[in-house]
């Protein structure tokens, strides 16, 4: 005995799902690395000078150092690589405690400046020594005590 | 319509009514889908921030190794010292005094025309060459964007061993 299935017309539909899981995949993927992006570059209003002589950053290793801009020209503190500082000589022995494990972990390491246009100098000096000192004491050799200024270009 | 029956008898039946099937229309509907991309898309245009272009000057520290080696018969060249401090209670406006030289430089502008007009171009003229040390000093209560305007200055005029005065006076 035969038996026929009667069937009606093919109805084809679109499956989406896999489309929304690419979707929320995006969305956490930009989620994440915004506040990865957030840890490194604090929200400065960096410095622009008129006709700058800059250049572009390059793709070596870096360790961004952010001086955390405070009250009236004041830094409240330094922060590096997700940690924080307080803007004091224990604070800053600390900063280059910490700059001298990451020179030793990468010798080939650039240390970015990132300093607020209205931070006063007496907060950012602190960070040349630190830099200079932790490359000596980490023993990267002379090009190691550089450091990258950070500012913005507003002219072009 | 009558039918034959089995018997060959005329049947009265209704007329079958045949109903005029066609193919459904195949369709996605994607307003929904797209309501929903339009909103992520306004979101992420509310929630994001556009940074400006950030770059770098390199900056290099000199290395002051206790007990190096010094050279006798190798004479220092006295930096050039860019002295730079706010002026006024608004911190709006910034002083220049280039140590040993005559007056005092008005903005960044005119300090990069002294600093490019002593450099030795290769034409006879200059006093400096372009990597004679010139030490910028910022005052200890000075901006760091007035610190900066300095250094872009001597970088501009093509100088290439600048360095800050690292103790903040």
């Amino acid at each position: 005995m035969s038996t026929i299935f009667k069937r009606g017309p093919a109805r084809p539909q679109a499956n989406i799902t896999p489309m929304i899981d690419v979707t929320f995949l995006l969305i956490v993927f930009f989620v994440l690395v915004s506040q990865i992006v957030d840890l490194e570059n604090v929200d400065l209003e960096l410095p622009a000078p008129d006709h700058a002589a800059t250049r572009l950053p390059g793709e070596e290793p870096r360790a961004v150092v952010n001086v955390l801009p405070g009250p009236s020209g004041k830094s409240s503190g330094y922060r590096v690589a997700g940690e924080s500082f307080e803007a004091t000589p224990a604070g800053v022995q600390g900063l280059r405690s910490l700059l001298v494990e990451l020179f030793q972990a990468t010798p080939q390491m650039r240390v970015n400046l990132r300093a607020d246009r209205r931070t006063a100098y007496r907060w950012v000096a602190p960070v040349f020594q630190a830099v200079r000192q932790a490359a000596v004491m980490a023993d990267v050799g002379l090009d190691g005590a550089s450091l990258n200024l950070v500012v913005v270009r507003e002219d072009q | 319509m009558s039918e034959p029956s089995a018997r060959g008898e005329q049947l009265d039946l209704p007329p079958v009514r045949r109903r005029d099937r066609t193919a459904p229309p195949i369709g996605l509907n994607l307003t929904s889908m797209i309501d929903v991309v339009f909103l992520l898309l306004v979101y992420f245009l509310v929630a994001t921030d556009f940074k400006q272009s950030e770059e770098i000057y390199r900056l290099d520290l000199p290395e002051r190794r206790e007990g190096m080696a010094i050279d006798p018969f190798e004479l220092d060249d006295e930096p050039l010292r860019i002295l730079v401090r706010n002026t006024g209670a608004a911190s709006e406006d910034y002083r220049l005094d280039i140590e040993g030289a005559r007056g005092t430089v008005r903005d960044f502008e005119s300090l990069y025309e002294f600093l490019a007009a002593r450099r030795i171009d290769g034409m006879g003229g200059g006093l400096f060459a372009d990597d004679h040390p010139v030490l910028v000093v910022p005052s200890s209560g000075t901006s760091w964007s007035f610190a900066v305007g300095a250094f872009n200055a001597a970088v501009r005029a093509g100088y290439v061993n600048i360095t800050f005065e690292e103790s903040a006076s």
